[in-house]
């Protein structure tokens, strides 16, 4: 993903079941023992209004190099775009709604 | 049954309970406000963690365990126990060698301090020896650069018997009561597992490797070895895991059945960290021979921070002591890991699928456990993870790690009585 700041989603088993009724099991990264990643895309724009938004969250760009801490109820509502749209480009979406 | 601690000396409480005697021994003494640091190193004294020390070192000692890295009688001993205070104190107050005082913390009379040396130290000196830098960066270091400068030594005695609070009070043992503990249960040997987190199965996979090095060549048809978590509380940062749900989270395993009670014990010691690496490494191993254990666990990176020390200092500085300097045995190990082709977590010296492996990445893991996303059962039992989610509710204010609410309104560890 060439220039974006990913936000991290977490893939339990519970939420790899709905990725994989979406179609979107391929998606998913293995990270550690079944535990799985997906990558939404971020810009820089999407970025810095997603930080204004969340003040708790931050770019980690020592370690994971993607957003962090933002709030848990906001990466759910992140994740149900994903499954919603069937794509992982939903930013722009979430940011107009 | 006189109870053998450190250095081959018998662990004898200072303690006065009875508050009649108490008032009598500290009418007209002066009272002295001591820090939390301060109170939590007293209580570890009084109750034998320290064991053979009676009290807060004096220069000779201290100097001692800088250069040599034992007591000025030889007992091995790597990081100096030092009460601090402000110069104008000392002056203002008229402090002397010789004068008892009564050491006060949560403004009411903790112990009692019979004060055998006031002196000076030179700081960068013992940072160099207990550190091996003087980085202002480096948090023992910044810990050290705020000691007042002038230092108090002599003899304690507790006067005001910490209550522990819930969850605290049911994980409390001091050497006596956890010695007394081991025998209840049967255990012939004991391995200490440290810790400052809540066990995911990297974790739970350290103890369980520790418990068979420890076990060995023991029978098997009695279970005469046990695992005793030993968590440190202490001070804690911004993003730690709040310390009951440490506790609970240890407990959480047993309760579960995931170890058996008559394998398993948590407990913790206070203890504010140094980050000192292989000279801390000696000093757990210490405090937890005064509790008792004869074996204790050392991973990767054991009590060091960034890159000061490599990430098995701590294992190698064992290797050196003179012989019978310590009566417990460091279980020295690698890494734990998650392996796909193995298909389970897995001992890092037994697996040959390096390409393949998956570290249990601290930073991902606590990335995970924000978005309160339940792992997957191997990462982290699924009675451990809701445990840490109520403790956040509980105790945390909402959230499983220390955040600014937390450092400011926690509930106290311990309380003491108004002695009244
Ligand atoms: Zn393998």
């Amino acid at each position: 993903m060439p220039d974006t700041y990913p936000i991290n989603i977490w893939i339990n088993e519970e939420r790899y079941e709905q990725l994989r009724k979406a179609g979107l099991a391929d998606l998913a990264k293995d990270v550690l023992a079944g535990m799985k990643v997906l990558q939404v895309p971020c810009d820089a724009v999407q970025r810095d209004e997603l930080l204004k938004r969340y003040p708790s969250a931050k770019f980690d760009s020592a370690t994971t190099k993607s957003i962090e801490l933002l709030p848990p109820d906001t990466k759910n509502q992140l994740f149900e775009l994903v499954v919603e749209h069937s794509r992982v480009e939903i930013v722009s979406a979430f940011l107009k709604a | 049954m006189t109870q053998i601690g450190h250095g081959g000396k018998t662990i004898s409480e200072r303690v006065i309970t009875d508050v009649a005697q108490v008032k009598k021994r500290i009418g007209g003494l002066l009272q002295l406000p001591i820090s939390g640091r301060a109170a939590r190193e007293s209580i570890d004294i009084a109750y034998g963690f320290f064991s053979p020390l009676k009290g807060f070192m004096g220069k000779a000692d201290v100097e001692s365990v800088c250069e040599n890295m034992t007591t000025q009688d030889g007992t091995l001993w790597p990081i100096p126990i030092v009460l601090d205070v402000e110069s104008s104190v000392v002056k203002d107050a008229g402090l002397k060698s010789g004068q008892s005082i009564v050491l006060t913390f949560q403004h009411v009379p903790l112990a009692i301090m019979d004060i055998s040396e006031i002196y000076s130290l030179d700081k960068m000196q013992l940072q160099q020896s207990v550190f091996g830098t003087t980085d202002a960066k480096h948090p023992g270091v910044i810990m050290y650069n705020k000691l007042n400068d002038t230092f108090l030594a002599g003899e304690i005695t507790l006067i005001n018997s910490p209550v522990f609070q819930p969850p605290y009070g049911q994980f409390w043992y001091t050497p006596l009561t956890m010695r007394e503990k081991m025998a209840e249960k049967g255990w012939k040997r004991s391995v200490a597992h440290q810790t400052r987190n809540v066990p995911h199965s990297g974790h739970e996979w350290l103890m369980k490797g520790a418990w068979f090095s420890t076990h060995g060549e023991m029978p098997v048809e009695k279970l005469e070895s046990g695992i005793v978590v030993s968590a440190i509380i202490g001070p804690k940062r911004a993003g730690d895991y709040i310390d009951e749900a440490i506790l609970i989270g240890q407990q959480t395993l047993q309760d579960a059945g995931y170890f058996r009670p008559a394998t398993h014990l948590v407990s913790f010691v206070m203890w504010d960290m140094r980050y000192a690496g292989p000279r801390e490494a000696i000093l757990h191993a210490i405090i937890r021979e005064n509790l008792g254990c004869t074996h204790h666990m050392f991973g990767r990176d054991h009590a060091g921070v960034g890159t000061y020390y490599g990430p098995y200092d701590a294992h190698r500085i064992f290797d050196g002591l003179p012989e019978n300097s310590l009566r417990i045995k460091p279980v020295r190990v690698l890494e734990w890991w998650y392996c796909p082709v193995c298909g389970e977590v897995t001992y890092s010296g037994l697996c040959g699928h390096d390409d393949k492996k998956q570290p249990f990445s601290g930073t991902l893991i606590r990335s995970i456990i924000q978005d309160k996303v339940k792992p997957t059962r191997l990462i982290f039992r699924p009675e451990v993870f809701d445990s840490l989610m109520r403790c956040a509710d509980e105790y945390g204010f909402g959230s499983p790690f220390c955040n600014e609410t937390y450092l400011e309104k926690r509930q106290p560890v311990f309380t003491l009585s108004t002695l009244d």
